[in-house]
């Protein structure tokens, strides 16, 4: 078996289910609300002064850290439900290296992740673009911009989708898995932050936002690397994890 | 041709032992049961084969490589494991179109397989839907996928219709003759009893006996006397198995009939009859499993040979 046959058949799992079609309608309904947003909302002053400018613009439509949320859902549901449903076990008898049984698995969830996450930043752009002629302000941000903010929504979506997905391998439990997600990404962070106030830089809601051009805490090149770290490390985890366990 | 092959395979789940020195080897060309009481082993023991499972000590392989090692082990081997290893949203179709890209089978199989199996009229529904008996359908549609020389199959008769039934042991008997090597758990001994050539039994993780099934039905001899007891106590205590059988005669296995014959007129009972006895796989399953515990303190049994409840070969 090679990696790319692997690969073929786990993106045809992904596909062959209603989890991606279902986070994608999610989507849609995501990018509706930010076009109310624009069309309806105004602030205290009655101004729309809260999309006067490119930088406003491209705050509210940075995409990044809610994509990382949302694809971290999906690689952990899609994952812990191949253990729950036992399909792991045709997997690893059609690849019994399961390093690279669990590699396609990953780069499938990671390939979906990012599609899921551009798709929904590209909703956004337009929903807003669409909204934006009923404010005094046209739609400001430079093509430059926009190609940021999808790039950073596609490299947070993957980053997410394997957080997710290397938490689901450690714990094979969907329940489980989203509940790690979830503190992986809501509760250790901040806390961390307050005992350590210099990890504040480097939690995902920083980082995504130094990604998208949003933030200024560290550099991008670092804000890139310590974001990647945040999908190696589970996903290291999960596959030590896979190796060590028989698949019962 | 593959042979699979136990040899000394020793599994651990905590303090527990679920296989325990486990050796024996299943030839190509013949069907192969594998019976147990539940709990036995069996599943384990195939896991260990297919690498889903590591042995703590042991090893199995399949025509002497390790499956992880086999170059193209879907096209090798087929298996059915887990009865319920679908994504119940997902269609039977796609299952087995998974299977075919992740091992780079030709799509064409699919459409054969799912007539094979009587599955085209619902291979478009999912799976959530289906029986046991259309699951069990879709399993062994998956095993052949590959057109596979080895089965491993645990269990592929639960839940299937009589004519399922016979399907698969036509479709099990052809892949025997034809130098496969399948290699089948049941629970339906009735129905191993009618397809299979030899068996493989185990209990508490122990090889309890193996041969040709023909054979092992042989092992055993009637025996009238006018002293039951005393005869019962004189073979058990050299060894030996004593049931009774359906017409009240006693049923010994552990000795041949000259050694039963030394034995009784040694201690002077008299013998009215002296007959080999073809036992039902059944009556030999219970009498190979009963549960006293004993095959777990004696020593391992050996490959080709068929050890009783107190580890003697026979």
């Amino acid at each position: 078996m090679t990696m790319p046959m692997l690969l073929r058949g786990e993106i045809r799992k992904i596909t062959t289910t209603k989890l991606p079609w279902t986070f994608l309608a999610v989507l849609v309904v995501i990018a509706a609300l930010n076009a109310a947003i624009v069309a309806f909302g105004t602030e205290a002053d009655g101004s729309k002064a809260f999309v006067a400018t490119a930088a406003d613009q491209q705050s509210l439509m940075a995409f990044a850290f809610n994509a990382m949320m949302g694809t971290s859902l999906f690689g952990a549901i899609a994952v812990a439900r191949e253990y729950g449903h036992d399909t792991v076990v045709p997997m690893f008898l059609t690849s019994p290296n399961r390093t690279r049984a669990v590699l396609a698995q990953l780069a499938a969830i990671l390939l979906a992740g990012a599609a899921l996450a551009a798709a929904g930043q590209a909703l956004i752009i337009a929903a807003v673009a669409t909204a934006l002629p009923q404010t005094p302000y046209g739609f400001l941000m430079s093509p430059g911009d926009v190609v940021q903010l999808l790039a950073s929504a596609t490299l947070a979506g993957a980053v997410g989708a394997v957080l997710g997905a290397g938490l689901a391998a450690v714990i094979r439990n969907v329940g489980g898995a989203v509940t790690a997600a979830l503190l992986a990404l809501f509760v250790i962070p901040p806390l961390a932050a307050q005992l350590i106030s210099s990890a504040g830089s480097w939690i995902p809601t920083t980082l995504s936002g130094v990604i998208a051009g949003v933030g200024t805490d560290v550099s991008l090149w670092a804000a890139l690397m310590a974001f990647v770290a945040w999908a190696v490390i589970p996903a290291a985890a999960g596959l030590i994890a896979v190796h060590r366990r028989d698949v019962t | 041709m593959y042979a699979l092959e136990f040899e000394n395979v020793t599994k651990r789940y905590g303090h527990e032992v679920v296989l325990d020195d486990l050796t024996f080897i299943v030839r190509p060309g013949v069907v192969t049961g594998f019976l147990g009481p539940n709990g036995a082993g069996k599943s384990t023991a195939m896991k260990i084969l297919l690498d889903l499972a590591k042995a703590e000590r042991g090893h199995a392989t399949i025509g002497g490589t390790r499956y992880r090692e086999m170059p193209d082990p879907a096209g090798a081997v087929g298996v059915v494991l887990e009865p319920n290893a679908f994504h119940p949203g997902r269609s039977g179709r796609n299952h087995l179109r998974i299977l075919a890209d992740g091992a780079g089978i030709d799509p064409g199989r699919i459409t054969e397989l799912l007539e094979a199996v009587e599955l085209t009229q619902a291979a478009d529904r999912h799976v959530g839907g289906y029986s046991l008996g259309m699951r069990q359908r879709l399993g062994l549609a998956a095993a052949l996928l590959g057109d596979p020389p080895v089965l491993v199959l645990d269990e592929p008769g639960n839940g299937l219709d009589p004519q399922g039934i016979h399907w698969l042991r036509d479709l099990l008997r052809e892949r025997a003759a034809a130098g496969g090597t399948v290699f089948v758990s049941s629970h339906l001994l009735a129905e191993v009893e009618h397809l299979a050539d030899e068996i493989v039994v185990i209990n508490h993780g122990r090889l309890v006996t193996t041969g040709a099934l023909s054979t092992l039905q042989k092992i055993g001899t009637a025996v009238r006397t006018d002293a039951p007891d005393r005869l019962t106590q004189l073979v058990s205590a050299a060894g030996g198995t004593v049931d009774t059988g359906v017409e009240g005669e006693l049923v010994v296995r552990g000795f041949g009939m000259a050694e039963i014959g030394d034995l009784a007129c040694a201690a002077g009972i008299a013998l009215h009859e002296l007959a080999p006895q073809a036992g039902s796989l059944e009556e030999l399953f219970i009498a190979w499993t009963h549960d006293d515990n004993s095959t777990a303190e004696d020593g391992p049994a050996e490959v080709g040979a068929r050890t009783d409840k107190q580890g003697a070969l026979l």
